[in-house]
């Protein structure tokens, strides 16, 4: 049983449907049960959370990542399955300390100074909440003290940070710059994205990571989580 | 609807190559291409992203003159820096221009102003600050109305201005389509002499098969109003849709250029 209801969770997060009123990749399903109230039942059921997580959210992810990188998903699938994924996650969110587990660690994101550009910030911060990560946005135009005093109040494990103007990336050093003079530098890692930066753009303003898309980003993550 | 040529532009990589090598070839034969495909203003954009200032004014000194030496179509001159178009247009011969572009910048106005001003060049300007492009239609608005106050300093008016109201993909969100031509609409209403220009390409970032959307969308822009486009006119399908689009936009009269064109047999049906 619990086999059946974490494999439906899963083909539904392929699917990208978030509850049973969405449309999936495939014709006909709607009026099915979505991601939403297959984690519902299973809750009521009895399921662990961690199968529900494991076996469910992160393996049908897994599947979309690769149909993504293999070009047989687009954009809108890919943020349609990361939607149902966030969506049980907050749905989970109570469950996580009482059944021992806890989520990945907080990332707070933020689109820097001067700059009004959130598109890729926001399917980052959708991605990573489907990998299981507490997602807090600061939005766009955000000032380096801001982000600063964020930091210090929410004790974030990450920091991302997103630019799409040349005339704008360099607000990203500043605000590395201001956690340093604010003792807070060591206390978070900071990764960074976005059309003009690039991995050596990264290293030279002292980032400690940098993706080129989404799934990079959340790559990168996990990799300095694991580190 | 007025075509502005797309294709000599150095974020396409074999134009980036050419323009670095200077090979005249290459780029005489795009200028000639589009020209004998009907369009209007061919656009120049020597920016490769990771040259210098200096470097690009001197790619595009070079580009100015040996696209005006293929072509009798005016140019548009496009660079994100102030100090190229400036370059290129003291090597630009003749009095047609358009100038692509400005946005609500102060800094960029009060370089590219002067350069204008008392001149009958077409100004292509961005509904955006410095800051990026806004979300929502008011916000491009406002940017309009910001850029006309300043253009009005300079002399310049408002039968010059080509106001672009900027294009996001719907892929990431699907009301982008609807926010562009409502920006379309407004600006029309709000500056009737004004002119609005976009860049189709981004509307179908992230989709498959884009130039369906793209084609899609160029032909509900020109319901909306749109007067002129920015696009490839080597592509013939999209050219006779434009072409119909114009009929039936009343903006050729006794459909003649329609069935001119049918006459040639360039429409694609």
């Amino acid at each position: 049983m619990s086999e059946d209801i974490t494999s439906l969770i899963k083909e539904n997060v392929i699917q990208g449907r978030v509850t049973a009123d969405d449309e999936g990749m495939d014709e006909g399903l709607v009026g099915q049960p979505g991601v939403t109230e297959l984690v519902e039942q299973a809750l009521a059921d009895g399921v662990s959370v961690a199968d529900i997580i494991n076996k469910g959210l992160t393996a049908g992810m897994s599947v979309v990542g690769e149909k993504f990188e293999a070009k047989e998903y687009f954009i809108p699938d890919m943020l349609a399955s990361a939607e149902a994924v966030g969506n049980a996650m907050e749905i989970l969110e109570p469950y996580l300390t009482q059944s021992g587990i806890s989520a990945k660690g907080t990332i707070l994101v933020a689109t820097v100074k001067g700059d009004l550009h959130d598109i890729g910030k926001n399917i980052v911060s959708i991605l990573l909440r489907g990998a299981g990560y507490i997602v807090k946005d600061l939005g766009n135009d955000v000032e380096p003290q801001a982000i600063v005093e964020a930091v210090r109040a929410e004790k974030p494990q990450f920091l991302g940070l997103s630019a799409l103007l040349t005339s704008t990336m360099v607000h990203m050093g500043e605000t590395i710059q201001a956690l340093k003079d604010n003792d807070l530098r060591d206390s978070v890692k900071v990764v960074i994205g976005g059309a003009p930066v690039s991995e050596d753009f990264a290293r030279s303003i002292g980032a400690d990571g940098y993706g080129a898309d989404g799934f990079q980003a959340v790559a990168v993550v996990e990799s300095l989580s694991a580190a | 609807m007025l075509i502005i040529g797309e294709r000599i532009n150095a974020s396409n990589r074999l134009v980036a190559e050419a323009i670095v090598a200077r090979n005249e070839g290459y780029i005489i034969e795009l200028a000639k291409a589009q020209t004998d495909a009907g369009a209007d203003f061919i656009d120049v954009n020597v920016g490769t992203g990771n040259q210098s200032q200096q470097a690009q004014m001197a790619s595009m000194e070079w580009a100015v003159e040996v696209v005006q030496a293929a072509t009798n179509k005016p140019l548009a001159i496009d660079s994100d820096f102030p100090g190229v178009i400036e370059a290129a247009m003291q090597k630009y011969k003749g009095e047609e221009v358009m100038i692509n572009s400005v946005n609500a910048e102060a800094e960029k106005l009060e370089t590219i102003g002067p350069l204008i001003a008392g001149r009958p060049v077409r100004l292509v300007a961005l509904a955006m600050g410095a800051e990026g492009i806004p979300r929502g239609v008011d916000e491009r608005l406002a940017a309009c109305k910001a850029i006309m106050n300043q253009l009005t300093r300079f002399d310049i008016k408002e039968e010059q201005v080509y106001f672009d109201p900027l294009v996001l993909p719907v892929s990431v969100d699907s009301g982008q389509a609807s926010i562009t031509l409502k920006t379309i609409e407004r600006i029309k209403v709000k500056y009737p002499q004004a002119k609005t220009v976009v860049g189709l390409s981004n509307i179908s970032y992230g989709l498959p098969s884009r130039k369906l959307v793209n084609r899609t969308f160029l032909v509900m822009a020109a319901h909306a109003g749109l007067d002129a486009a920015i696009l490839d006119p080597l592509d013939a399908r999209t050219m006779s849709l434009i072409k119909a689009a114009d009929v039936l936009t009343e903006k050729d009269p006794q459909c003649r250029r329609y069935i001119r064109a049918h006459r040639k047999g360039v429409l694609v049906t």
